[in-house]
This record gives C-alpha cells, structure tokens and sequence, in this order.
C-alpha cells in the first residue's frame, strides 16, 4: 500500500481532531483550523461505497489518518486476520499518513469485550504484541503506532508496570508511539504514579503522536478512579504532559483531539486545538533553550 | 496457552455478569475451573475489586452506547 510521506524532518507539530459525523459540519467548515483529521478505520470498514468516497475527498483536502479500535494488538492470541485484511484494504483506498491501533486486547475465549481492556502485562503479552504488529506490518504494508490505553484496573496477573511493559513492546516493535496524554494521566491518577516522570523514561525519539482527551470520576466500593470517557474538555494536567512531551520529543508531534459525545459547540473544541498549539509551543521553547545552553 | 486462558477468564468476568459474580464469591474455585494455572489463580484471588467493578460498569455502559452506533472509542 502507498502512503503519503510525512517527511519526518521537514514538518512541523500539528493539532487536529478527530473525525466524528456529529462534528463534520463544523471540521469541514473550519479546515483552515485543523491540521489533521484522524478517522476511526472500524467504521469505515463496512461503509457504503459513498461514505468511503467521501473519505477519498477529505483526504484530498487535508492530511488524513486513520485510527484502529478492534484489533487488540496486545494479546498473546492472533489478532483476527479478516480485521486485518479489511484494515489494509482501508489503507490502501485512503492512502493515510499513518495508521495506529491500541496496547490492548479485545476479545478472548470468544467473548467479545467490546472495548480495549488491558491484558496482564507479562512476557507473554510483550511477545504477543510484537508478533501482531509484525503481522499488522506485513499484511497492511505499514506498522502502526502503538496507542497506550486507559485502564480502571490493575490487570491481574501482571508481571510488569506498565512503563516497563510499554517500552518492551515499543523496542521489539517496528512502529512508533501514540502517546494518549489522557491515559497516562488517568492510569498515573488511578494507580499513584507520576506522569510526568513516566515520559521521561519513554523512548523520545520514538514517540510520533499524542492524544488528548477529558474524563470524569467514578467510584465503587469507596475508591475513586479518572475515567477516560472522551466527553468532557481536555483537562490543564493534560495540557501540561503535552508541554512536558514538546520539550523532549525531538521529532514534529501529531496531536488530535477526541470527542465521542456530549458535543460542545465546534468553536469549543478548535479553542482546545489552540490550547494545544500553546502548550507545544512552550515546549518546543523549552526545548530550544536547553539545547542553546547545552551548545554554548 | 495459560496466557491465552487468562484473556479468555478475564474477557467473560469483565462482560459476564454471572461469571462475574461466581468469580467474586469464590475466585480460587471460578479460576480452578476455567483450567488456571496456581500463579494466575493467586494473581486472581488478589484482583483489584473497585477496580472489577469499574472496568465492568464502564465496559457495559460502553457497549449499550455502541449498540446501533458506530464511532466511538474511548481507551
């Protein structure tokens, strides 16, 4: 399959949003705002022909890239073969930038989840994940980013933390890392640990994106957990991580924003995209004056 | 194998009300039955309860918004 260069050293950051129906309207109307559209791949995979014309359209208007939900990569099981196909075809018509997919597993002993859920983080996940995403590689023609999940768990059975966990996969991965700023400050929130440190022990030059997302609190049995439910606005801790991110990465960032429900009006969700361009550009600052001090 | 067993258990007490509630009253008998190993049946007698409870709370919720619709993602 082809897919666009992104021309690594070349680009700049940029924000976008993600493709909802609900949103198109106000996404259409204000491209000149959005850098990038990511498209969830799964619902598109049994469009009508016209849905996915129109897709072809979009891309050809600005930069594209899709979004896998279903194929829980990390697992010690297979991931499903005609998913895959479906996922290369998709590319192969869309011509993305990139594709991306999650840490998690969705489906097992034929019960389907239904959502990403975080499998035990054991060696038998980190082999399993890297064979998918090898296999995702070879059928798709292009790895995937790797996306890590929020999780209102513990899984049981680990082996693992999660960073440990994460950058095993990444380092026996051919694809870079989705990093969800939401996730990470909602599993860092719900399990005691510090984000902010948690970045600093990711391979920077391997991190490619970024999500943003909002949450809400719930609770049972008199604990209190960060929910990420992408209804709500991007949270400051979120834009911090993400100024936090610029000042260490050393490649261009993608950074989209999710929203699955509870739609504020479009203007709301571009001045989230402003805060974003904000938040990078302070690290990117930070990031110059280091590297100045360090030069001199 | 025990790997993929564990994914199996955890997938049908995560959507699985019943199995859900078998497995809360007895943990060692409901992971002993599913075939678990000692170490994975140990890892399930000290599973993270609030934490049961939420994943599957959220998981259904998820599941009846995604009923007829697509486009949703959260994770």
């Amino acid at each position: 399959m082809k897919f666009k260069s992104a021309g690594k050293n070349t680009i700049r950051d940029r924000v976008g949003l993600g493709w909802r129906r609900e949103l198109a309207v106000g996404i259409l109307s204000h491209l000149d705002r959005i850098d990038v559209v990511e498209v969830i791949a799964d619902d598109l995979f049994d469009a009508p022909r016209d849905e996915r014309r129109a897709l072809r359209t979009l891309a050809a208007q600005t930069t594209v890239v899709l979004h896998g939900v279903s194929l829980g990569m990390a697992s010690s099981v297979p991931v499903d073969a005609k998913l895959l196909e479906k996922t290369a075809r998709l590319c192969e018509e869309v011509e993305p930038e990139y594709w991306s997919e999650h840490l998690a597993f969705v489906r097992g002993g034929g019960v389907e989840i239904g959502h990403l859920t975080a499998p035990p983080r054991t060696d038998a996940t980190i082999e399993g994940a890297a064979a998918n995403l090898e296999r995702a590689r070879a059928v798709v023609g292009a790895a995937p980013l790797v996306e890590n999940i929020a999780t209102l768990i513990d899984p049981p059975g680990s082996d693992y933390d999660e960073i440990d966990w994460i950058n095993r996969i990444i380092d026996s991965s051919p694809g870079d890392l989705l990093l969800d700023l939401h996730n990470l400050h909602a599993n860092a929130t719900n399990f005691g640990y510090d984000a902010a440190e948690f970045l600093k022990r990711l391979p920077s030059e391997r991190i490619a994106a970024a999500h943003l997302a909002g949450g809400k609190w719930v609770e049972a049995l008199g604990e209190r957990r960060l929910l990420d439910d992408h209804l709500h606005d991007v949270p400051d801790a979120v834009y911090q991580l993400l100024t936090e991110l610029a000042a260490i990465v050393p490649n261009p960032l993608t950074v989209i924003l999710e929203r699955d429900g509870a739609y504020p009006p479009i203007e709301t969700l571009l001045r989230q995209l402003d805060c974003a361009r904000e938040a990078l550009a302070e690290g990117r600052s930070r990031q110059f004056e280091r590297m100045e001090k360090e030069a001199a | 194998m025990s790997a993929a067993r564990l994914e199996a258990f955890l997938a049908k007490i995560y959507v699985d009300e019943n199995s859900r509630e078998r497995f809360m009253a007895d943990p060692r008998g409901e992971a002993a039955k599913a075939g678990l190993g000692e170490r994975e049946i140990e890892a399930l007698e000290k599973i993270d309860r609030a934490g049961l409870i939420l994943t599957a709370r959220s998981l259904h919720q998820k599941r009846r918004r995604m009923t007829g619709k697509r486009t949703k993602k959260q994770g």
